[in-house]
């Protein structure tokens, strides 16, 4: 008798059956626990992952969508074309309705993009994907709407998979009660414990099968895969690779996040490009494979998921050769570099799981090939602050571990802020690099593609920016009912209309 | 229950340590307590000296090995971490931090409590009032924001933070002491000697600090316990011990994701964080009834009263 | 009596004043909330204009002139993080809060003095020894282990009770028995000290001498004189959970004060840090108020 045999017997003859069960409750309503609470519940913050799964294409829906499978894909637009100058138009889906019975049009839409940009709030959308780009809406007519953007965007219809649509009425400041043209509805939030989101009858689209969604939040990793065994929840995406040792109900996707040490090359030994190969032939990257890191998780060559166009398949990761790095740094000491001073590696704690044991393995891999380093884990704060510009004047060498995220299928969104000389996290100036970023941003099609490549290639091999380490994956565990398969989008929504029954 | 105390067998010819070893030796628990903290003692002294290099260096390949094989040598008995280092080994060089960092807070806590208690029990008004309303702000003030303002301000060390840790547990010393001596100021005993002329000082260290000892004590071992555990939720924050050094706390924190895959990574070091405080407690009850005159007898009598 | 509590309103007023400045000083010292509220990619602009929304690029001191001048107009400003007033927020947790401390010390008091009342009345023997190894047990071991272990077992194995969450009375069982287990190992452990020194005292055995059962001798006349530290310590327990009751509160996902304050912190959201301290300070004087007028009641020679 397996485990989920026993419980559901003992459940069938314990008094506590009827006392926790959820009443009533009909077979397509379902339970999401979620690893944190949501800190708010406003539409222009759904670029954060777990409001995201809330909101995203449930309550709120954008213009465009990117799928992991199609690519990007029509939403509440119908199309759009590149008007030439900067300026992108897009057609409306006619005849969507709002949540509150108020139709979709331009002005919605003119208002959603001057909201997540406007002064009176901090949208978390605004800063992440329209910062230092100035977006001018225009309507055209109900259905029709221009977007000049300063300086031109090639992506910028990408840019609006971001954008969550909220009524004209929609004031300046966070709301409580988010009004979509999604398919569900807000029906109850009970600050700290549950939300609740209802199928709405009016939805333009296809009507899902999902009719009523409970989203719970724990923060405990363990408790929320016993969530699912129990059937207090059918759906947990996050849990710990540990907890995932069920085939019929843990999934693991790739999650869009890639971890690496951020080399400051500002300060020697860090701006000595034979120092820089052999950090990253010291490090036994296999060794963590299966171990401290999941199995799936895949080496990186680049600071973008695989999925990312540019993604160049022609690199390969540095191999672990001891021996050559010791090779290396004894060339380097020769020519007069400080090998021996003290590096500081710098971790994040809580960062992603084992993130502490991580920081030592690689601490003693590094020590092993005759690195000397300090190693210092801090909380986010802190941490922020060290990693992105400005730099403290005397700060030492120093080895900073992070991890990113770009979900969004063009390196635009990284390679910026992280190489170029004035991003916020670039511990690199190079002309080259610098050059190709800004020809790659500004190109399109083919070409753009081509320029990416081009610029890891150079970053990995010749310039060895980083020590990149594992493109990762997250674990889901889905009830047995469900026909649900968690995908690199997992980490940012949670579409309910995808979720059907068996 | 024996209803009148029994004569004290006359200590004629007996030296006191060799009266207090037949004391101990009459508490089997207390004996074997006594015997763990010196081993545990010892670790401390000499664990970071003799197995340093054994407890530190990492073997991916043979993380989370299970407990009780002794194929891969005595150190991995107890079974080995996340990075494959042998936990036992780890253990006994983390004594030396844990013991430092506990025995540091908890005695400083202890002193300047107590300290403070004495003096706002037994000083009237104006003085005892500022005390305890201190004492107020002090439990309401969150741990974790001083660690932080600390971290902010100062580096990170085990000085620092000892000071943390024995700031928060500082008013329980105070408000128990002196609630203790409120009620021992009013007792005949205290009220005689006044009468007698005893001066505040004599009075206080004389007849009211050995009557509240033995309450301070059993609250400040198991606020070893206590301080052990607060310990590591601070490393979190990168205040304090930090990896690669390591404490009790810290292995039993960074374990707790295993909990239910390798149980043995947080056990081993939390059931040395209960046997020490369990040690700790059995010895300071059976030296309060081995200190006290008046039930002495309990342990020199041995087994006759049980 | 009237005059005792007067006073010591307006001390506790004063000291909840200093404690109120001296956090929101402090807090500041721990750096900017702007880096950890905006994407790791926001620009200097975003930045720019986070602090000016949330009046972090004013001085301290004017900062602090503006948040006294709400605060005596009863608005405690608008949390960060939540976009709602820090206020309602807190109060919502700590009513949470309050509730759990209430319930698990209601059932501590109770079952500590019992038992070790009882391990007192004959010290060394069976049942003194099992209270005892027990009660330092719990007392020592990590809680989160004791959390994890009773929802692997009681929930997932025998399904007796839901895992976690706050629906139902059977939501509250673990987490009351989970943080149950300490401060009852603790208080146990210095009523069974204090009862021991109370029974050897003179007042004991006068009434002893004078013919008093055992029974009543234990629970009445020694109990009522060991009660003092007891209180005392019941008091800082007590307190420590008014504070919140972290590890329950994560394991369980209950929305206590004690994840909302640590929350606050690392994020630096002062206005919910500076409310949420007000709130469970409030409750910490008054209940140590409580316990200053217990110890005259108790013991009739003690007078303020």
């Amino acid at each position: 008798m397996t485990m989920r045999n026993l419980t559901a017997c003992l459940l069938g003859t314990a008094f506590a059956v009827t006392a926790f069960a959820p009443a009533y409750a009909a077979d397509t309503d379902i339970i999401i626990v979620l690893n944190e609470e949501l800190e708010s519940i406003d539409p222009c913050m759904a670029s954060k992952s777990n409001i995201g799964r809330v909101i995203l294409q449930n309550i709120s829906e954008t213009m465009t969508e990117l799928s992991p499978t199609e690519g990007l894909k029509p939403r509440l637009a119908d199309s759009w074309e590149d008007m030439g100058d900067g300026t992108w138009r897009f057609h409306l889906h006619p005849g969507v309705t709002f949540s509150d019975g108020t139709t979709l049009d331009a002005g919605d839409v003119k208002h959603s993009m001057e909201r997540v940009v406007s002064t009176k709030i901090s949208c978390e959308i605004g800063a992440k994907y329209f910062g230092g780009i100035k977006v001018t809406p225009t309507v055209v007519d109900d259905l029709t709407i221009d977007l000049k953007a300063d300086p031109p965007q090639p992506i910028l219809p990408l840019l609006m998979s971001t954008l969550t649509i909220v009524p004209a009425e929609t004031p300046e400041e966070f709301v409580q009660n988010p009004i979509g043209t999604g398919p569900y509805v807000l029906t109850e939030w009970k600050a700290g414990q549950s939300i609740v989101l209802d199928r709405r009858d009016d939805y333009w689209g296809a009507e899902p099968e999902v009719t009523k969604a409970t989203y719970l939040f724990r923060t405990d990793d363990a408790v929320r895969a016993a969530m699912v065994k129990t059937g207090e929840a059918d759906i947990s995406p996050v849990i710990s690779e540990l907890d995932a040792t069920d085939p019929a109900t843990d999934f693991s996707y790739p999650n869009s996040e890639t971890t690496y040490l951020r080399i400051d090359q500002g300060v020697a030994p860090l701006d000595d490009v034979r120092v820089r190969k052999a950090l990253n032939m010291a490090i036994d990257r296999d060794a963590f494979l299966g171990t401290l890191i999941p199995s799936d998780a895949i080496k990186a060559t680049a600071l973008v998921p695989p999925s990312t166009i540019g993604w160049n398949p022609d690199l390969t990761p540095t191999a672990y050769d001891p021996e050559g790095a010791k090779a290396l740094l004894a060339e380097a000491k020769a020519d007069g570099v400080p090998v021996d001073a003290e590096i500081t590696l710098i971790g994040r704690t809580g960062n992603f799981p084992n993130v502490t044991e991580v920081m030592e393995a690689l601490q003693q891999m590094l020590g092993d090939v005759g690195f000397n380093t300090k190693l210092e884990m801090y909380e986010t704060g802190e941490w922020v602050d060290l990693y992105s510009q400005p730099f403290a004047e005397d700060r030492g060498p120093q080895l900073i571990e992070a991890m990113h995220d770009n979900a969004k299928g063009d390196p635009v969104f990284t390679m910026y802020f992280k190489y170029a000389c004035d991003g916020l996290q670039s511990g690199m100036c190079d002309e080259k690099a610098e050059d190709l970023i800004a020809r790659a941003t500004a190109a399109t099609g083919d070409e753009r593609a081509a320029l990416w490549k081009e610029l890891f290639a150079y970053l990995h091999d010749d310039v060895v920016a980083d020590v990149l380490l594992f493109h990762m994956v997250g674990f889901s565990r889905v009830s047995e009912r469900l026909d649900f398969k968690p995908t690199i989008n997992t980490n940012s929504e949670l579409q309910l209309s995808q979720i059907k029954f068996k | 229950m024996t209803e009148t105390t029994p004569d004290v067998p006359s200590a004629a010819g007996q030296s006191r340590f060799r009266r207090l070893a037949a004391m101990l030796w009459a508490d089997k628990f207390a004996l074997v307590a006594m015997i763990f903290l010196i081993v545990v003692l010892l670790c401390a002294i000499l664990g970071p000296m003799l197995l340093d290099n054994l407890a530190t260096r990492q073997n991916l390949r043979g993380r989370n090995a299970p407990p009780f094989d002794l194929t891969r040598g005595w150190a991995f008995v107890l079974g080995a971490d996340a990075l494959g280092r042998p936990l036992l080994a780890r253990i006994i060089v983390a004594a030396r931090n844990t013991i430092m960092v506990a025995a540091g807070a908890v005695a400083c806590s202890l002193l300047i409590g107590a300290a403070l208690g004495l003096v706002a029990g037994y000083s009237r008004r104006g003085l005892s009032q500022a005390i305890m309303r201190l004492a107020d702000v002090i439990m309401s003030f969150p741990s974790l924001l001083m660690a932080v303002i600390v971290l902010y301000m100062l580096s990170a060390s085990v000085t620092n933070l000892i000071i943390v840790l024995a700031i928060t547990r500082i008013p329980i010393y105070l408000r128990t002491t002196r609630a203790e001596v409120l009620e021992l100021r009013e007792r005949m005993f205290v009220q005689a000697a006044l009468v007698m002329g005893a001066s505040a000082r004599r009075i206080v260290f004389r007849h009211i600090l050995p009557m509240v000892l033995p309450t301070l004590l059993t609250i400040a071992t198991l606020d070893f316990a206590f301080v052990m555990l607060a310990e590591s939720s601070l490393s979190f924050l990168g205040i304090g011990i930090q990896p690669p050094e390591i404490t009790w706390g810290l292995m039993v924190s960074q374990g707790r994701p295993y909990l239910t895959h390798a149980w043995w990574l947080s056990f081993w070091p939390g059931l040395a964080i209960i046997l020490t405080t369990l040690s700790l407690n059995l010895l300071s009850n059976w030296m309060r009834v081995a200190l006290d005159p008046a039930q002495r007898w309990r342990l020199e009598m041995g087994k006759k009263n049980d | 009596m009237k005059t005792f509590i007067r006073k010591r309103a307006v001390a506790s007023g004063l000291s909840l004043i200093g404690l109120i400045v001296l956090v929101f000083f402090l807090s500041r010292l721990t750096g900017d909330p702007t880096s950890l509220y905006l994407p790791v990619d926001a620009s200097l602009e975003s930045r720019e204009q986070f602090r000016e929304i949330h009046g972090l690029n004013d001085p301290i001191l004017v900062q602090f002139f503006h948040y006294a001048r709400d605060v005596l107009s009863l608005d405690f400003g608008d949390s960060i993080r939540k976009a709602r007033p820090a206020l309602q927020v807190v109060l919502e947790a700590f009513s949470w809060t309050l509730t759990l401390a209430a319930v698990t010390m209601l059932l501590v008091t109770v079952a500590a003095i019992i038992f070790g009342a009882l391990a007192a009345s004959r010290v060394g023997g069976v049942f003194d020894r099992i209270a005892t190894f027990f009660s330092l047990i719990g007392a020592s071991a990590p809680d989160f282990w004791i959390a994890i272990v009773a929802i692997v077992f009681f929930s997932v194995y025998l399904g007796w009770v839901p895992t976690s969450g706050t629906g139902t009375v059977w939501h509250w069982i673990l987490p009351v028995a989970v943080l149950f287990i300490r401060p009852f190992g603790l208080i146990l452990q210095v009523v069974r000290g204090s009862m021991i020194s109370s029974l050897s005292s003179a007042y004991v055995k006068t009434a002893r001498a004078k013919g008093v059962g055992p029974r009543p001798i234990i629970f009445v006349h020694a109990l009522r004189n060991a009660m003092l530290p007891v209180i005392t310590v019941i008091g800082d327990q007590a307190a420590g959970m008014l504070n919140g009751a972290v590890v329950v509160e994560t394991i369980f996902g209950f929305p206590g004060v004690g994840k909302l304050m640590i929350d606050s912190i690392l994020q630096r959201d002062f206005a919910v840090v500076l409310a949420s301290i007000m709130v469970t300070a409030m409750a910490i004087f008054i209940m140590n108020l409580l316990i200053d007028l217990s110890y005259a009641v108790l013991d009739p020679r003690i007078r303020y």
